[in-house]
């Protein structure tokens, strides 16, 4: 004999367990799909057999060096960007927030806008030091934006940080304007692709320079959903089950910046993913977070790869910067959500 | 009543400002003109004086340009605001500046050889576009188009279009071309762009001043408004075309300056109060004084090169927005 | 014996002090509630009492404990607060609702252990909730809504509940509802409860205690018979009232009320 709340959960369980299994199993083919596209095409049945060592060298070098470093990137740069997105709509209590909306985008592309102003694009050092740098520049312009929010005695409240945070980009985008005017064509070219999100940083030590901070910070915030769940009531709801609600959104809004800023680093603007996917998984999986945030997680590498194979596609030889195809895919369905419920 | 003289004091005071400091921009420039010769290039125009054309139709036209943009974002705003009960409401919400900055991507894209004119209007109709694309997607769905859906439909839509315009900006490598015409400012403006301008600009900051009675109502909210006896959908119209308009133009001409048509309304409201009769003339003033004043900035301070008007606005007006957003007590 | 103690109590919002020197006590065991005019101070005083708003000055004793050197988490499970017209992330369902209740007492990832959720089902239960469990909170009416909000409090298990104006915008058969929930638990469960209420015929008919407060000061605190009385109800609200028996409770009612005419606020 079951109870309607047993047949509920089962059914719950089912529903779960479905989404994470198409998710997982779109993802996949994005990322299979997206190693036999490019300049050079590899039909599937190559790229198993190159991955399981039957490659020649030319091939190997090809798929190892240079696509597989890349969809992995994609997928950890979607991951990375959509539970920053979720992170941060749901302690603003904004559904239109993104991680752009704490100024990392902004203060990112300051730091790639500096750098390449001094040092030009050219020179080895930028591999290694324009993903710190737009770390460096994403992490203190959230900073200065959660100070500047932060009032003594109260805190800040989720409006605050959003005037605020609207507030410093409009200046940093206007800095970036400033300078940006001075540049010549092939810096100014340099700089307009990465504001417009390509994946850049594709080799496996950006995959190596990613990997700590997802272990650490993907980890953490699943173990912290509970918390989550019970911050997206209302505030003073949640003060009186015993969050402190000051602390645990600080610490929270810390992780989804450290999330977005290396993503960002290594891939550019792509902050439309951290809009969109948390959106369509909340429309999948509801608004609690041991279940959302792993899907949310999956819904943004899908949609970062498939956007990124896209990217490589549509105008082969060259390509155009992912964070272009997945606005251009994603707001479609963003407005498809608006004109239903 | 106190309040009314405090208003009435500001926008006489603004006005006076905004008279001299026109008068100023005019004279500075990369090659300072003595007042006296503005004075009788101005009231004696003689046609064979080189610094009389500098004046007449160089300078003059730009800083009329400069004052009308600037009143013409910041009622924009204001309007906006107002109607849509949204503190954060300008012109980049509506998809205005996206629509804008497409149709002047596709200009340079695929017809590198439109001239000026052409170019002003193709981005005034991406405006036009952009907003009115906001609005259909917003009222799509039964229900209508209320603030939430709006600000979402807003989003969407300047997200779609600012890739797409991104995307055709890298793929015809004009990128810098459309950067250099969006950040140009009032730059390029001459009497025949002002005579365009400045009836567009007029009619809509008068059909805005008629209506602001109808729009203090509204800004109460649509249903005590309803309950007043105001035709909601009617003044919301009305609202959305002048919006359109001003937003468009001004758009068209300097490129994307949103942060005017956010901040000056909201220091309006704080000087004025809730009553949008006083708060669209003092936002009117007070954006023109500061547009003219960008205007000047970017032209004086590092000549012959010219910083862009919308980033000196920006740089002028966030450190204002923040104390503005610290001061308030509960930012609604 | 006092659940909640405050003493030399102020609280400010920015520069306005609200409630300025306040002494209070809410007895253990018994229903209290907190009447005043709008803007007396009634919710601060709640929301201080609750953690939820610093006092400027002063102290709150919970149990006797100094309530600044409790941890959220060591308040949680003594106290449970209800904010007015709390609002819930849309989609998400009464019973998980509810289950956020057990916050408090969990670590960690919170898996739901069979105690709590016997708790959460007697929760629902008590709250008449148990056949909408699946439902939506976003698709509820208001009365429903309110009594899932009580649910979640009554999960988290605590001996005392503060509730900011539990009947607003519900009708009177759903303000009963409300209120004959809160008096059963607090004679079943003997649940100490203090709130906030607007309507003074529904404090005095089920409150033990009555806290009548006007410009963030107490006018007068005892039982309903010594609250409701006319000259109280002058002093707070500025009107002359009619207080008679009511037949069915027992207790005093207000049956007409007019406002005090030509007399300066000094009276």
């Amino acid at each position: 004999m079951q109870t309607a709340y047993q047949i509920y959960k089962r059914k719950i369980f089912m529903r779960n367990t479905l989404v994470a299994a198409a998710g997982i199993l779109l993802l996949l083919a994005a990322l299979v799909v997206s190693m036999n596209t490019g300049y050079t095409k590899l039909i599937p049945s190559d790229t198993f057999r190159i991955l399981f060592g039957g490659g020649t060298d030319a091939e190997n070098l090809i798929l190892y060096q240079f696509r597989l470093p890349r969809v992995i990137l994609a997928a950890m740069a979607g991951a990375g960007l959509a539970l920053s997105g979720c992170i941060i709509q749901d302690v603003t209590k904004n559904p239109l927030a993104d991680p752009g909306l704490l100024g990392i985008n902004a203060g990112a592309g300051l730091a790639v806008l500096l750098y390449v102003l001094f040092f030009g694009t050219a020179t080895f050092l930028a591999v290694f030091t324009l993903p710190v740098l737009a770390l460096a520049g994403a992490g203190m312009t959230s900073v200065l934006i959660y100070l500047l929010a932060f009032k003594k005695g109260e805190g800040t409240s989720p409006i605050r940080l959003i005037l605020t945070g609207i507030a410093v980009q409009a200046g940093i985008f206007a800095l970036t304007t400033v300078l940006v005017i001075n540049l010549d064509e092939t810096r100014f070219d340099f700089v307009a692709m990465w504001q417009a999100g390509s994946i850049w940083g594709s080799g496996w030590k950006y995959v190596l320079a990613l990997l700590p901070w997802q272990m650490v910070l993907i980890p953490f915030v699943v173990y912290r959903s509970r918390v989550l769940d019970v911050l997206s009531l209302d505030s003073c709801a949640a003060c009186g089950l015993g969050v402190d609600v000051e602390k645990e959104q600080r610490i929270l809004l810390f992780c989804a910046v450290a999330l977005a800023a290396s993503c960002v680093a290594v891939s550019g603007n792509i902050s439309f993913a951290g809009l969109i996917a948390p959106h369509m998984a909340r429309r999948l999986v509801g608004p609690k977070h041991s279940v959302l945030l792993p899907v949310c997680a999956l819904t943004g590498a899908v949609t970062v790869s498939a956007a990124d194979t896209f990217a490589r596609v549509i105008v082969q030889p060259s390509e155009i910067p992912t964070g272009i195809v997945t606005a251009v895919l994603g707001a479609p369905y963003f407005i498809w959500l608006l004109t239903r419920k | 009543m106190k309040q009314f003289f405090i208003s009435f004091f500001i926008f006489s005071a603004g006005i006076a400002v905004l008279v001299s400091l026109m008068f100023l921009s005019v004279s500075g420039g990369s090659s300072d003109i003595p007042f006296s010769v503005v004075r009788s290039a101005l009231l004696h125009f003689d046609p064979t004086d080189m610094r009389h054309l500098v004046v007449a139709d160089l300078r003059l036209p730009r800083v009329v340009a400069s004052a009308l943009v600037g009143a013409a974002l910041s009622v924009a705003g204001a309007v906006m605001q107002g109607t849509t009960g949204n503190p954060l409401a300008d012109s980049g919400l509506l998809g205005l500046n996206a629509g804008a900055g497409f149709a002047v991507a596709l200009c340079f894209a695929f017809f590198p050889a439109a001239g000026y004119v052409y170019i002003v209007f193709a981005s005034f109709a991406g405006a036009a576009a952009g907003a009115f694309l906001v609005n259909f997607v917003a009222s799509m769905r039964r229900g209508g188009a209320t603030h939430m859906r709006i600000v979402l439909a807003g989003a969407a839509v300047t997200a779609l279009l600012a890739a797409l315009s991104q995307g055709i900006a890298l793929y015809f490598n004009v990128a810098q071309d459309i950067m250099f015409w969006t950040v140009g400012g009032v730059a390029g403006v001459g009497w025949r762009q002002v005579a365009v301008l400045a009836p567009c600009i007029l009619a809509a900051l008068l059909t805005s001043m008629l209506f602001s009675r109808s729009i203090t109502v509204l800004s109460f909210g649509e249903e005590v408004a309803k309950g007043l006896g105001l035709n909601v959908s009617f003044v919301r119209l009305v609202s959305f075309v002048c919006v359109t308009v001003l937003a468009g133009a001004s758009v068209a001409v300097v490129g994307a300056v949103g942060f005017v048509g956010l901040i000056f309304p909201h220091l309006a409201k704080f000087i004025t109060g809730a009553d949008y009769r006083r708060i669209i003339p003092v936002s009117a003033i007070l954006g023109a004084v500061m547009m003219v004043l960008a205007d000047f900035a970017s032209r004086t301070l590092n000549p012959p090169a010219e910083t862009p008007v919308g980033a000196f606005a920006a740089l002028i007006g966030v450190p204002f927005f923040l104390y503005l957003s610290r001061r308030q007590k509960r930012a609604t | 014996m006092n659940s909640i103690t405050a003493e030399n109590l102020s609280a400010a919002y920015e520069d306005k002090l609200v409630v300025d020197g306040l002494d209070l006590n809410i007895p253990k065991g018994m229903i209290t509630s907190i009447i005043g005019p709008n803007g007396c101070g009634k919710s601060t005083v709640l929301k201080t009492l609750g953690r939820i708003m610093k006092p400027r000055n002063g102290m709150v004793y919970l149990n006797g404990k100094d309530i600044s050197r409790l941890s959220a988490k060591e308040i949680a499970i003594r106290m449970a607060i209800l904010p007015q017209s709390p609002q819930a992330p849309s989609g998400l369902t009464v019973g998980d609702l509810v289950s956020y209740g057990r916050y408090p007492h969990q670590r960690g990832f919170g898996t739901m252990k069979p105690e709590d959720r016997k708790i959460v089902e007697w929760a629902l239960e008590v709250t008449k909730l148990s056949d909408l469990e699946t439902t939506a909170v976003d698709n509820m009416s208001g009365g429903q809504r309110q009594r899932v909000w009580i649910a979640m409090a009554l999960a988290q298990q605590t001996d005392l509940i503060l509730l900011d104006e539990p009947t607003t915008y519900l009708d009177m058969s759903y303000q009963l509802e409300v209120l004959e929930l809160l008096y059963r638990l607090n004679r079943e469960q003997n649940c100490t409860i203090a709130m906030v209420l607007h309507d003074l015929n529904l404090a005095a008919r089920f409150s033990d205690h009555m806290i009548a407060i006007r410009g963030g000061n107490i006018v007068r605190y005892g039982t309903p018979e010594e609250v409701m009385t006319a000259d109280v109800l002058r002093k707070t609200f500025r009107v002359h009232a009619e207080i008679v028996t009511d037949p069915r409770s027992g207790r005093p009612a207000c049956i007409s009320y007019d406002l005090i005419r030509d007399e300066g606020d000094n009276s």
